[in-house]
């Protein structure tokens, strides 16, 4: 069981990015924006797995956050196969606390790479109707996502990154 | 000698008690050029225990509410009639489900909100969800055992609305935040900050006549139209039932 679970411990994690999306505790939250969920699971993921992994893994989650949203017209994909593909290239630091802080920088990266690719959707949709009312919100629900991405990053993707390293170490 | 000191610690001003005297009265004549503010603050003070308590308000909140709710069903009664004598939509209220809200997203791009009701219930995509205070969001999909809402404030949320005071139509387009954008195509639109805005009578997704918010601010800049921000009614991010409308449109 404890093997069982051990060797599946990536999977599990996958499965719970999307109930984390959907649960949205509130309390979490800053100017009512929350974290970037996916990042902090996709970030780990890709540095130990590489580019292709993260890319293909990026194409996943996308696939099941924009099933769980609602908007049809708008696609998180891009951003994530971005993150996933960028992530995987990045290789570990030797220094933990440098390790830390770094998980914070690219993460908040990553996010507003993300928002802002979401935004330009948005606005690219509403051009037609020459509303451009939401930028402003847009740039503030970015940049809200992008301070709690960071603030977040450092402590969970490196328990992310030891829990799918010590799944790695099992496996092999 | 002796007779002098006692002739002048005989004088008025040599007596402590004039003096608490004079005082007094310059304390009153205070008191009477403030208009007894200093009175009335310190009223204030030592009547605050003894003010109306918590269970008295909610008595009272109560009795206002039961009675805007009879009003509402005696106008909501003549309504109906009203309109099955001039044939317009209606919308019924006997199909009503009531539903719990599972999961809410009511920050950033994403603003939907879960309930506990799918097809299972009877729940159809497009359905029309309410909540304390007004519409919420309309039905985007539904799963056997729960259904998924967007939000007025979603930019996905495009609706027909209706501004009672000047019964005009404009669109409701959602920004991203919790404040909805009214669009109205012309710039002589009669619209004031203040203004109620429900759903459009001539709106062919809504049942007419559901509040749903009130003009907060207006953007003239541009050439051809008037924007403005609506404050909703009801709040997603705090109601936890809702009502989910069947309409028959």
């Amino acid at each position: 069981m404890n093997e069982f679970f051990i060797k599946k411990l990536s999977t599990i994690s996958f499965i719970f990015i999307p109930i984390i999306f959907l649960w949205h505790p509130s309390w979490l939250g800053f100017l009512g924006v929350q974290p970037y969920w996916p990042l902090f699971w996709l970030l780990p993921w890709a540095m130990i797995n590489g580019s292709i992994n993260g890319l293909v893994f990026g194409l996943f989650l996308g696939l099941i956050l924009d099933s769980i949203t609602l908007d049809n017209n708008f696609s998180q994909i891009p951003g994530l196969i971005l993150c996933g593909f960028f992530f995987g290239r990045i290789k570990p630091h030797s220094d933990i606390l440098v390790g830390h802080f770094r998980y914070g920088l690219i993460c908040s990266f990553g996010s507003f790479l993300c928002g802002t690719l979401y935004l330009a959707q948005i606005l690219s949709r509403n051009f037609s109707d020459g509303n451009f009312l939401i930028f402003i919100p847009g740039v503030k629900n970015i940049l809200a996502e992008v301070f709690l991405t960071g603030l977040f990053a450092p402590f969970i993707c490196s328990q992310f990154m030891r829990m799918l390293k010590f799944a790695r170490r099992k496996l092999w | 000698m002796l007779n002098i000191r006692r002739i002048s610690s005989s004088r008025w001003w040599h007596k402590k008690k004039s003096w608490i005297l004079l005082g007094i009265f310059l304390f009153l004549v205070f008191v009477r050029i403030s208009k007894g503010s200093l009175y009335k603050d310190f009223f204030y003070f030592i009547s605050r225990p003894f003010w109306p308590g918590q269970f008295q308000k909610e008595v009272i909140i109560k009795s206002i509410n039961q009675e805007s709710l009879i009003k509402s069903n005696l106008l909501n009664k003549d309504n109906i009639r009203l309109r099955e004598i001039l044939s317009l939509q209606q919308s019924s209220n006997n199909n009503n489900i009531s539903a719990a809200v599972i999961s809410r997203k009511t920050g950033g791009w994403w603003r939907q909100i879960i309930l506990n009701k799918g097809s299972k219930d009877g729940v159809e995509i497009g359905s029309t969800v309410t909540g304390p205070g007004g519409l919420l969001g309309r039905v985007n999909n539904t799963s056997l055992f729960t259904s998924s809402v967007t939000l007025l404030t979603s930019p996905e949320s495009k609706l027909g609305v209706w501004v009672d005071r000047s019964q005009i139509n404009g669109l409701l387009v959602g920004s991203g935040d919790d404040h909805p954008i009214l669009i109205m195509y012309s710039k002589e639109a009669d619209i004031k900050v203040g203004d109620f805005v429900s759903s459009s009578p001539a709106s062919s997704l809504l049942p007419p006549n559901i509040p749903i918010g009130i003009v907060q601010s207006i953007d003239e800049t541009s050439q051809a139209k008037k924007t403005a921000k609506i404050s909703l009614l009801a709040k997603p991010q705090v109601i936890d039932w809702v009502q989910i409308l069947k309409i028959n449109i």
